[in-house]
């Protein structure tokens, strides 16, 4: 791929090499790591152009072009997972996305520090436990027995069934990932806004510029660039994400609700007789898409006047050699 | 991160209490907002712990748990009877004790490599790791790839799969490439090769980053359970995560059979999963507090890549 210009070196390339053999050794191990666990399994997906042969395997299965995609594209289940993780996944940009952000600016303000800090672990610990054990821990509380209901009785309103319903099951998803998630990203943020200048501030403070103006007017825009990095990354996530949580958190009621695409690609290829190269095609499909979303999320933020993903990247791979 | 945190705000908060040292009105709805969000954090995680020292009979009987009037070990002595969670038990510390020293074997004997300071080749050994961040196979090609391996059914599939994690291997590649380079250079003046390098030199100055990194390591292996489900058939080689899993799907079953005949049941079934649950995070539980600081050094050493 990117290795055609690096060859344009003279004639002691190989010299060069031969002396920096020792740093080949050094990377070998996960050069063939990466080879056979991240790249075969890439080129596996080739799959979703062949026939699938147990007997051939990834490699030896004949090829049959892009009859695969007919009958995938010929799937209404497809077409609607692909439909309903786009939804989903906007609806996180529109309602899940901001919250870690305000919860960022609001904590920045806190002035008492030590409480800042305790309430720091408080948010970031959910992060760091499966989602396994976080959708057992908020059924538990969400049941119609459970916490929140029982809280709901004591005001004196009717329990609300939470977990079954394919209404609130949206609203739902964005804020149990939240609840797991949201401080988690707020470290970021306010990392962002460690590093914005205090000269900035002290000047605004001396203006007679109100709290709420300050953080309106110097640390949202301030931490302006990081969130359009958590944007992009975001949107290129639109296809992928959410398998976790929606595998362990919804039930028979709400099953079809929360078909996204990986929950389709899994219910295809693991709980029914399993066709691997149409798996495959659709696995490809997604992949792609993810891709593409990704620069094109890229591209207009760049557009924008923003800095986005990628210069950051090649900047700082610069800064290696 | 901490330490620059509290230099910063002492940095611009002195001038702030200068001008208005009272508290205002924003303080006290900042100090709710917020701990309203913590206490919605704490209260479901405080509402098992009670859930699992209950009887069903308590448990019926009050709406709001969350200070239990009497304590049982009941559902904890199922639990242990119950044995699934014995056996889920090791083999995520059988995982745990495979899989760590492969992560980090792997990541940073590549992320020392790639550091080095110019070699043929690094640009496109550093974009054949950035290409795997941007696009993957995906589960169905890695279960073939498993099958024709006859990887499927050992740990070695959950070993394997998860060798580096791209994002920790650039995150700990930048953090070599701040240690001056004259360290590396007398040290090759004196004979030692590259290897030697690593376990001598490297290593013993990247104490932090290796922390954090093995930390980071060590909680996705324990959290594992997507591959082991989709690769492990077997049920002795049942990791952690998928064992309380069939715990609570297992209660939910036979709480909606017995629906009608609630109280005749020996066993309750709602203490038995939140057991499962508390004994399934203790470790994660108990270690997080004090590590915290390292957790959130690594993650924002990663975002400022990012």
């Amino acid at each position: 791929m990117e290795n055609t210009h690096v060859v344009k070196n003279d004639s002691s390339l190989i010299s060069r090499v031969l002396k920096s053999k020792e740093i080949y050794f050094l990377i070998l191990p996960g050069v063939i790591w990466f080879l056979i666990f991240a790249y075969v399994p890439m080129y596996g997906l080739s799959l979703a152009f062949k026939t699938y042969k147990a007997n051939l395997g990834i490699f030896g299965s004949p090829w049959i072009g892009l009859e695969n995609f007919t009958y995938v594209f010929r799937d209404p289940a497809f077409l609607e997972s692909v439909w309903r993780t786009l939804w989903i996944n906007l609806g996180r940009i529109l309602f899940q996305f901001p919250f870690p952000i305000l919860l960022a600016l609001l904590l920045n303000e806190l002035r008492m520090n030590r409480y800042k800090k305790a309430i720091q672990t408080v948010y970031t610990f959910p992060h760091f436990l499966s989602w396994i054990i976080v959708s057992s821990v908020l059924i538990n509380s969400l049941d119609m027995q459970g916490l929140v209901n029982g809280i709901i009785r004591l005001l004196g309103g009717d329990p609300i069934n939470f977990l079954g319903n394919t209404q609130i099951f949206r609203p739902l998803l964005y804020i149990t990932d939240n609840w797991k998630s949201a401080g988690w990203t707020m470290i970021i943020y306010l990392a962002a806004i460690t590093g914005i200048d205090t000269e900035q501030y002290e000047s605004a403070q001396l203006d007679g510029a109100t709290r709420l103006q300050i953080m309106r007017y110097i640390t949202l825009p301030g931490i302006q660039s990081t969130i359009v990095v958590m944007l992009i990354l975001t949107v290129g996530n639109l296809m992928n994400s959410g398998f976790d949580q929606i595998f362990n958190i919804s039930n028979a009621a709400t099953a079809k609700a929360g078909e996204i695409l990986d929950m389709y690609i899994y219910r295809i290829t693991f709980q029914s007789a399993a066709d691997f190269s149409f798996s495959s095609a659709v696995s490809l499909f997604r992949s792609v898409i993810n891709f593409a979303l990704l620069l094109f999320a890229d591209r207009v933020c760049k557009w924008l006047g923003a800095e986005g993903l990628f210069p950051s990247m090649k900047k700082k791979v610069k800064v290696q050699r | 991160m901490s330490e620059i945190r509290s230099e910063q705000t002492q940095a611009h908060k002195p001038s702030s209490s200068k001008l208005n040292n009272r508290i205002e009105m924003l303080d006290v709805l900042l100090a709710i907002l917020l701990t309203g969000f913590a206490v919605a954090i704490i209260l479901p995680f405080l509402n098992v712990v009670a859930v699992s020292f209950v009887t069903q009979q308590e448990y019926l009987k009050s709406s709001i748990l969350l200070f239990p009037k009497s304590f049982t070990f009941e559902n904890y002595k199922s639990l242990f009877e119950d044995g699934r969670i014995w056996t889920g038990y090791r083999t995520t510390l059988l995982l745990l004790t495979l899989g760590l020293p492969l992560n980090m074997f792997l990541t940073t004997s590549m992320a020392y490599g790639l550091s080095r300071p110019s070699f043929p080749f690094k640009r496109f050994f550093i974009y054949f790791v950035v290409l795997t961040m941007l696009f993957s196979g995906g589960i169905i090609p890695m279960y073939l790839l498993m099958k024709e391996l006859s990887l499927i059914n050992t740990i070695w599939s959950v070993v394997l799969v998860y060798g580096i994690n791209s994002f920790y291997l650039i995150i700990m590649m930048n953090n070599f490439t701040t240690i001056p380079i004259s360290l590396m250079e007398s040290a090759k003046l004196d004979g030692a090769g590259e290897w030697r390098i690593l376990f001598k030199i490297i290593l013993p100055l990247s104490l932090p980053i290796i922390a954090t990194m093995t930390l980071f390591y060590a909680v996705d292996r324990w959290n594992e359970w997507f591959n082991a489900m989709i690769f492990i058939r077997k049920g002795d080689l049942t990791v952690l995560q998928l064992a309380l899993r069939s715990i609570v799907i297992d209660s939910q079953i036979s709480q909606q059979l017995n629906i009608s005949n609630v109280q005749t049941d020996k066993q309750f079934s709602e203490g038995l999963k939140m057991a499962a649950v508390i004994v399934s995070m203790l470790p994660i539980m108990c270690v997080f507090p004090m590590l915290q600081k390292h957790f959130v050094k690594g993650m924002l050493v990663g975002a400022i890549k990012a």
